[in-house]
Order: C-alpha cells, then structure tokens, then sequence
C-alpha cells in the first residue's frame, strides 16, 4: 500500500464516510434481519466453512462441541458468499477456510481480529511461518491459525507401474522416459482434465513452477518489485517461469486425447477405472477415486522438474486455516469455539480423515499409504507453496494455465501475466 | 428497466407560471407530506450510493477493511486493461448491432401490422407477448435450442458453421445474444412505430395515392420522414438499455467463451467478490458518464422530435 | 438459426408484398393477405421457444433427453413439474416474487403519484420545480453504475433481503412514473379541485376524492411498467439478496441451473412455471397493456 496518509487520517476517512453512510442509510431500515440470538442465554455464533468434502464431518464436530457445553452454539454456513457478506458488512463470526488469494484480501485490509494471545497459537509448527507470511500479513496480528496442510504431487497406479515394471523417477529425464515407455505399451500416461482450469492451475502448473522456481522468494521480490515487472526488470514471470511452463507443454503431450473435453469428476473415475497411469491430483482427489474404486493402490511422487534428485518437493497449501473477524460482536463465543477445534485430538482426527498433515508440532503422523510416500519431504521442510495460490483473484491465472495446456505459446501468455501484475501493482 | 422516453416537460409551456397574474399563495403543508418522503427515499437509495460510488473509485478499497485514496490511480490502469477494454468493445459493438436489428424488424413489423390484415388484435398480441417473459428464462430456453436443437438441424442440413454449437463459437456467439436481446426487446420498439404510424392522418395516404405514389414511395417519402422522430427515440432508447446488457448474457454464454462475450455490468459486477471493488467503481463512473453522454443526446433528439 | 431467417427473409420481403395495400390506411381496398401470411411465418418466432417450453416440460426425464425438441411429449408427464416444484421450493420462489412485485407496484403508484400532484400543482415554486429535475436524474442512471454501493448500503442496514430489491425497484421507477403523472395532471381541469377546495375540502382529501380517481389511467400505466420491470428483473435481486433461500423467480432459475443437470424437463417445468404467471396476467390484459405501453413510452 503506497502512499499511506497517516494512520489517524485514514481512520478517520474510513470512520465518517462509511459509518456516516451507514447511519444515514438506517433511516431506511424498514426490516432488518438481525438474527435472534438463541434462547436461554446461549451465544449463537456463524461458523463459515465450505470445503464441500467436509462439511458434514463439521456438522458432526459441530453437534460433539453442543454436547460439551451449553453456552455457545454453532451455526454453520456453508453457502453464502463469503466476500458479499464482508461487503455487507455482517461476516461470519468464525470462518474456516482455504488460506489463499481470498483469504489474503481479509488479511490485508485488517478485517481480522488478533489471535495471537490464543494458546493454540504456541503449537503451530515453527516452519510453516513463511508459508503463511508470504500469502499475506497484518503487521503485529496473528490473522489466522492454520489447521491443515495439505501435500499434493502426482498421483499413480502402483498397479499400473509395476506391470510394466517402472519406478517412479527421480530426475526430469526419467520423468520423460517413463511417459514414453508407458505410452509405447499402450498405457495412457497422464490423466488431464483440462476442462476445469483449476485442476492445471493447481496440478500441472504448480507442479512444474514449484520444481524449479523457489516461489516463496520469486512471489517476495515480485512483490517488492511493485510495478516494475517485466523483461527489462530483475523479476518477471517471462523470465522465471518460461522453462517451467515450456516442460509442462511438454509433459501434457502425454495425456489422454480427449483431455480439453474432461473435468475433474471424470479424471477421478478415468483414474480410479486404470484408465490412466498417473494423474496430477491432490490428496482431496483420493476420497473421490476410492468412492468408485476402494481396492485401487495409489502411490505419490513428487514431480521431478530437474535432474538432480534431492530438488524434488512437494507442493503444500494450507488448506484450512481458522480466522475470526473484527466485525464479529460475539469473539469470545468464537475464541471458544476454536480452542475446542485446536484439541490435539480433534485437530488430528480431521487430518486423518480429510488426508491432511498436522500443522501442529505435537500433530500425529500421516497414516495414509499414499501419503506416507510423501511424508519424508514434509518432514524435512521439503516443500514450496503452489503459485497459483499466490495469484490474486483479479488475474484471471486458471484460464492462462487452461490456454498454455491446450497449446497457447507461452512467451505471450506470460507477458500477459507480467502486464497484469504490473496494473495491478500499479492500483494496488 | 423499463423501456422509456421521456419527452422532457420544459418543452411544454410548463416554463410560464400556472396562473400568470395570481397572487403567490402560500404552499399547502400537504404538498411538502406528499413529496418529501419520495425525496428522501430516492436520496439514501440513488444519489447516496452514486456518491459513494465515485468516492471509492478513488481510492483502492477491497469492498471491507481499511482503504486509501489513490487519486486517479484507477483510471489510469483502466485504460490500458484489455478486460475492461475488450468488455467495452463488446458491449458497444453488440448494442449498436442490436439497436438496428431491432428497429428494422420492429419497423416493418408495425407497418405490416397496422395495414388491412386479419386477426390484427390477435396478431398485435402476439408480437407483444415476448414483453413480459424474463429475460434470463428466454435465454435458458434458448440456449438449450442453440446448443442442441440447431446444432442437430445444421448436421442434418449439412451447414458447416451451424453443426457445433454456436455458445461455444467464440467469434459467432455474440450473434446468439443479439437474437435473443432482439426477440425480447422488439416488442416495445414495435409498440412506439405502430402508435407513431397510427398517428399519420389517413388523408395524407389518399392524396399520395391518388397522386400515384407507389406503395414503396409512400413508405419511403411519407411513413418513414413522418416517424422519423419516432426512429431516433427508438434508437436512442434502445441503444442505452443494450449497453446495461446483462440477464440475457448470463443465460446464454456467461460471459463465455473465454471472455468474449463479457459485458460492461458482468465487468463491473465482478469487483463484487474478486477484490477490485474500488476499481470497478472507476469503471461503473466512466460508464455513468457514458450514460449521461446519451442522456444528453437523448434529451435533444426527443426535443427535435416535438418540432415535427 | 432457423427463427432468424424467418424474420429476416419476411421482413425483406414486405416491401413489394406491400404494394397494393399501402393504399389500405384510409382506403377501402381488400385486405393484404401476404401481409398476414408473413406475419403469421413471423409469429413463429415467437412461438417456437414457448411450444419447445411447454413440450419438453411435459415429457418425461428420459423423453426430454432422447427426443427432439418439438416432439410431442408422450406420455404426457407432470413429474418435471412435480420435482422442479420441490427442488426450487416454488411456491417461497413465487410468494417472494409476488411480495417484490405488489410492494414495488403499490409503491410505485403511490408515491410517484403524490409527488407528481404535488409537483404539478406547485410548478411555480423553486423547491418543487427542482424536485422534479432531481427525480428524474435517475433515469439516466443504469443499476451497474450503483449497484457495487447498492449492495454494501443495503447490507449495512439489514436490507439485503426482498425488502431491499422492492424498495430500490420502486425508487428505479420513481423517476419515469413521475414525469408520466406529472405530465398528466397538467392535462387535467383545475375547476373541480378548485370547487372542492371552496367547499373546505383539504388538499389531501381533494386529491383521494377527486385527483387520484382521475388520474386512473396513467396509473395503470405506471403500474404495469412497474409490474414488468420488478417481476421480471434479474440483475438487482441477484445481487442486492444475500440468501439465494429468499430469491425471486428469475434468480432461483440460475441458482438452480446446474442442478437441473441433464433433467431438461425439470428445467423447463421449472421456467415455464416462472413465465406463466406474467403470460396468463398479460393475456387477460393485453389490449390494455399495449395502450398503456404505448401511452407511456411516447409521453
């Protein structure tokens, strides 16, 4: 934010304009919709939380914490949109949700509340900080705790691979010479749906960007850099992430041949059928893939992007993190709320079941057979933060990484995406 | 919004007091009852948020949290952002397109309907009916038609660019929209010719022929100078309400495919919840100003409509 | 686009079919038959998309994906209407939908039609005669130009709900209803407000018995503009409601669209059921919705 007018000012402006309005506006108040809090004295708090595969497992959570006490209840939301409601100026009281470009807007315009005085805080693994810094920060707040973690990398059918009796690789060169070996007997190699843009963004893209590209550092200097973005500057995504993008051109040659007609929910049965030998999905893909297939043995490896084996890490994101906004009248009620969801055994519960890794240093290990192919790389810090997470909502990025895999050339796409960035630096 | 002219009252001979030479009476209390109310409703309701509007497109707001004045910061950035120039594009291109489909169907419509033709209230009604169907529904209807209907009859007919649909044809879809626009808005187009032809006096029609005026003639040197007002309040009108053009895309294309048929109001709609709050509001005031721009011309185009 | 041509090809053709009968306004020739037949060609248009409504929301799921579009349903099947009417919740869509409407064309009358008649019986005052100008600024004011504050304003206050979008309907029509109603009570003879007046009549009391009576007409103008406009609006309540369980007939149709998936009869039971309260309004009505339509948009 440059050009800051002295804080007072700028509270100021903010206070009497938009309190002011806000006043002023009451007067038309015909029927407000304030929700009547429940009876005998209970605080109801709003807990937003919409990861689809979970909300029922909330709704379970949600009835075990009534049960526990009597002073507090919980209403979960699941479908209303979330910005609207800050816009709107009446929030949920408690939100639990992907930590991401979204999520960084509320960060850091200061809608969230401190939680840094919150015990739970204390047991949040140490390097996990840069991870969360560099999405987005509030100076001198603790804007969200992180709840899950998530570690993605390419998905396959062990089955599959011992078949034709290959191992998953661990340079580039072996990467390109299993997919031709693979597909000269016959095997569809890689699994794409590039019919929904996230699943390249997140897959495909993040993978191939996250294996050569430090991007915790690319993503800070890009944002010191402000609007100076571009060939002709020190950073530009021209410049970083051309080989990246060009390789994933590459590999996406090895994917079935109806891929730009198929979305995710087709991926997830094509691999769960062994249609396909690896499919470059998330652990959030797996419970999908067991609904139609429970027998099938799936493994995970990283993507190796270079040829010396010790670069290979996986992408993680923080897939749930906790947050209470300012605009909330009933924190202490959602303080409550989220130390029951901090219990270690309730924390460790979720991950287990939503295939997460702890983010707490007392957190148990990962169980999973899948996941425990990728547990040595997050165990050793082996990790980097997708980029397309890092990417704010105002660029278009998914449907840049949708043209770039059905074939767009990348030098132009990529100044697009200098272009843009450097606008949006520029407003920002 | 409704589509409206509005012949500006000043051009009556409002400008003369009501009762030249009445001594000033005091206003009734009841009159000030009467007109307050609507005052202060349409204050917090209109001029309020146009305020605030344009306040906040000079500043980086997000819609919530805290902002900062930026100055122009925003237009600027918006002149050189091929989004918010392709959907300007679009949007102008597609009214002025649509604008004229319109009115030459709705023209010929009205001729045909107010000569001798049977069942002429049945007919009349029927060309009305398209009025008062939502344009979203239409739009879902047609956009199962055009994506499964006509695709089937283009193969069956062996027509090229008809055989795959036409939604997901990035340089024909925007055709699909103008149809459906067209279909929805000729009604009232049609409804402002016929009253305009009604109003010719017949006489005029019987000394053209008696003349010997060909039928093609008397259109041309009689209905169309005689409507001619009629014609650019038509266009004006119609021209202004395509540019807001919004329920009919969302039913179509969405926007889609890619961004290719991206409205002016999807554009600014999306600073809602993607973050560009304080950005789009630059974009909705330059669209204002557009619109003012047409007020303007539509003020004096429905002003030298009186002088015929 | 087989609609298109046949528009396009009738409209080009009407020059020549014309010939004979452009004597027809004033004399006495026969009737133009070849203007009939093409405007009964013409009419198609306007007919294909509802018939494809009517008859895909007729048939059966696996009907309404197998068969053609204009096939005739058969068996004729209510189970589109029946699952569409759960699914949408229709009749809290409906009841909604009405609420919006009745509020905003009550609303509308009323308050344009004081503020006109105070407006024209004051025209020589400053403050009234401003007024007007004031009110009417807002027809040049599209909804996208407002529409990002609308939505916060309305939310600050608790209005984020059909109260809000009728309240902002009736305040997007102010500006038309009451250059309409202006312009018609300037037409209207003073010497009965007058003798009312003599006889001790209040002004608000003149106007319920007197002026209000007379205004009858432009007011069914203005409310049927203001019916179209509210019942059939998308834009506003899509974005101004915060709960899609509160929205009106025409949102629910997108909140819905992906979950009617590939139950194209659901889908089409679904939107004939949102079109046919304002078609069966508009057939009852028609002849006065044309006058009125056209009273109001040559003012």
């Amino acid at each position: 934010m440059p050009s800051q007018p002295p804080l007072a000012s700028r509270e100021l402006t903010r206070r009497s304009f938009l309190r002011g309005l806000g006043v002023a506006g009451a007067g038309a108040a015909l029927a407000s919709c304030a929700p009547a809090s429940a009876g005998s004295g209970a605080t109801e708090i709003i807990f937003y939380q919409s990861k689809p595969e979970v909300i029922g497992y909330f709704d379970d959570l949600i009835e075990q914490f009534h049960q526990t006490q009597s002073r507090v209840r919980v209403r979960h939301d699941a479908t209303s949109n979330l910005a609207g409601s800050f816009v709107r100026e009446s929030p949920p009281d408690i939100g639990l949700l992907n930590y991401n470009f979204e999520v960084s807007r509320y960060v850091e315009r200061g809608v969230l509340s401190d939680l840094s005085d919150i015990p739970a805080v204390e047991r949040i693994r140490d390097d996990l900080q840069p991870l969360i810094d560099v999405t987005a920060t509030y100076p001198g707040r603790t804007s969200v705790i992180p709840y899950s973690l998530m570690a993605a990398a390419v998905l396959y059918n062990r089955e599959i691979f011992d078949q034709h009796g290959v191992q998953p690789p661990t340079t580039w060169q072996e990467f390109l010479a299993l997919c031709e070996t693979l597909a000269a007997a016959g095997v569809t190699p890689i699994y794409s749906t590039f019919r929904d843009p996230w699943t390249i963004a997140q897959g495909p893209f993040d993978y191939s960007v996250g294996g050569m590209v430090d991007t915790a550092e690319f993503f800070s200097r890009l944002k010191e850099a402000g609007v100076d973005v571009g060939l002709d500057h020190s950073v530009s995504f021209q410049e970083e992430f051309l080989e990246p993008v060009e390789r994933m051109q590459t590999f996406l040659q090895y994917s079935n041949e109806d891929a730009a007609s198929r979305g995710y929910g087709d991926g997830n049965l094509a691999f769960a059928r062994g249609e396909a030998a690896m499919y470059l999905q998330g652990p959030w893909a797996l419970t999908e893939i067991a609904k139609s297939n429970p027998d099938l043995d799936v493994g995970a490896f990283p993507l190796p992007m270079s040829d010396d084996p010790d670069d290979r890490e996986v992408r993680v994101n923080i897939d749930l993190a906790l947050w209470i906004p300012e605009a909330s009248g009933k924190k202490e009620a959602a303080r409550e709320f989220l130390s029951f969801l901090m219990q270690p055994e309730i924390i460790d519960a979720y991950n287990a079941a939503a295939l997460g890794f702890g983010v707490t240093t007392d957190a148990a290990p990962v169980t999973n057979s899948t996941l425990a192919e990728l547990r040595e790389y997050y165990d050793r810090g082996a990790f980097y933060l997708g980029a397309s997470q890092l990417v704010p909502q105002s660029i278009p990025l998914q449907n840049y990484t949708q043209s770039l895999a059905t074939g767009a050339e990348p030098e132009r796409v990529l100044r697009t995406l200098d272009a843009d960035w450097a606008r949006l630096a520029f407003r920002a | 919004m409704a589509t409206t002219a509005a012949a500006p009252p000043q051009t009556r001979d409002t400008a003369a007091p009501r009762r030249p030479g009445a001594t000033r009476r005091p206003v009734h209390r009841t009159f000030y009852l009467f007109l307050v109310p609507s005052l202060v409703l349409f204050t917090l309701a209109i001029t309020l948020p146009a305020i605030m509007g344009v306040t906040l497109s000079f500043t980086d707001s997000v819609g919530f949290g805290e902002f900062d004045f930026v100055g122009l910061t925003n237009y600027v950035a918006m002149v050189s952002d091929p989004a918010i120039l392709s959907s300007y594009g679009f949007t102008i291109g597609f009214a002025l397109v649509t604008v004229l489909v319109v009115n030459l169907v709705a023209f010929l419509l009205a001729v045909l309907l107010t000569s001798k033709i049977r069942a002429k209230v049945a007919l009349r009604a029927v060309f009305v009916l398209p009025m008062v169907i939502s344009g979203i529904i239409i739009a879902y209807v047609f956009g199962f038609l055009f994506s499964n209907t006509l695709p089937r009859f283009g193969q069956a007919i062996g027509f090229e660019p008809l055989a795959s649909s036409l939604l997901a044809n990035e340089d024909l879809a925007w055709l699909t929209i103008v149809f459906v626009t067209a279909w929805q808005a000729i009604p009232s187009a049609l409804l402002i010719y016929i009253a305009g032809i009604l109003s010719i006096p017949g006489e005029v029609y019987e000394a053209a022929s008696m003349d010997g005026a060909s039928a093609r003639r008397r259109l041309v040197s009689i209905t169309l100078p005689l409507v001619a007002g009629y014609v650019v309040i038509n266009l004006v009108i119609g021209f202004k309400n395509f540019l807001n053009a919004y329920d009919i895309i969302v039913g179509l294309t969405n926007g889609g495919p890619g961004t290719a048929t991206r409205s002016v109001a999807m554009t600014i709609f999306s600073g809602f919840t993607g973050g560009d709050y304080a950005y789009q509001m630059a974009n909705a005031t330059i669209f204002f100003l557009i619109a003012v721009v047409l007020a303007g011309i539509q003020l004096r185009a429905t002003r030298g409509r009186s002088g015929i | 686009m087989t609609a298109t041509t046949l528009t396009t090809t009738a409209a080009g053709q009407v020059p020549t079919r014309r010939r004979r009968r452009f004597t027809g306004r004033g004399g006495d020739e026969h009737p133009n038959r070849p203007g009939t037949v093409v405007l009964l060609v013409c009419s198609l248009a306007v007919f294909l998309p509802l018939y494809a409504t009517v008859s895909m929301a007729f048939k059966t799921t696996q009907q309404s994906v197998n068969s053609r579009v204009f096939e005739l349903p058969s068996p004729l099947s209510v189970e589109g209407f029946v699952e569409a009417w759960d699914l949408t919740d229709f009749p809290r869509g409906f009841a909604i939908s009405v609420f919006v409407t009745v509020v905003t064309v009550v609303g509308t009358v009323v308050l344009a039609a004081f503020a006109a008649y105070a407006i024209a019986r004051n025209w020589d005052r400053r403050f009234f005669r401003w007024s007007f100008f004031y009110l009417l600024a807002a027809m040049f004011l599209p909804f996208p130009v407002l529409a990002l504050s609308q939505v916060k304003l309305t939310g600050m206050v608790g209005l984020a709900n059909p109260v809000g979008v009728a309240v902002l309907h009736v305040m997007f029509q102010l500006s038309f209803s009451v250059l309409l109603f202006t312009a018609f009570i300037r037409g209207l003879p003073e010497e009965l407000e007058e003798s009312a007046k003599l006889e001790g009549a209040s002004t608000w009391t003149t106007f319920r018995r007197i002026v209000f009576p007379m205004m009858a007409p432009m007011s069914a103008t203005v409310a049927i503009f203001a019916f179209l406009a509210s019942w059939n609006d998308f834009m506003m309540p899509s974005l101004i409601i915060a709960d899609s369980t509160q929205q009106t007939l025409p949102v629910l149709q997108s909140v819905f669209q992906t979950q009617f998936s590939s139950n194209y009869n659901v889908a089409f039971a679904s939107y004939l059921m949102a079109m046919a309260p304002a078609i069966l309004v508009y057939l009852f009505t028609q002849r006065w919705v044309m006058s009125g339509v056209t009273q109001g948009a040559i003012k």
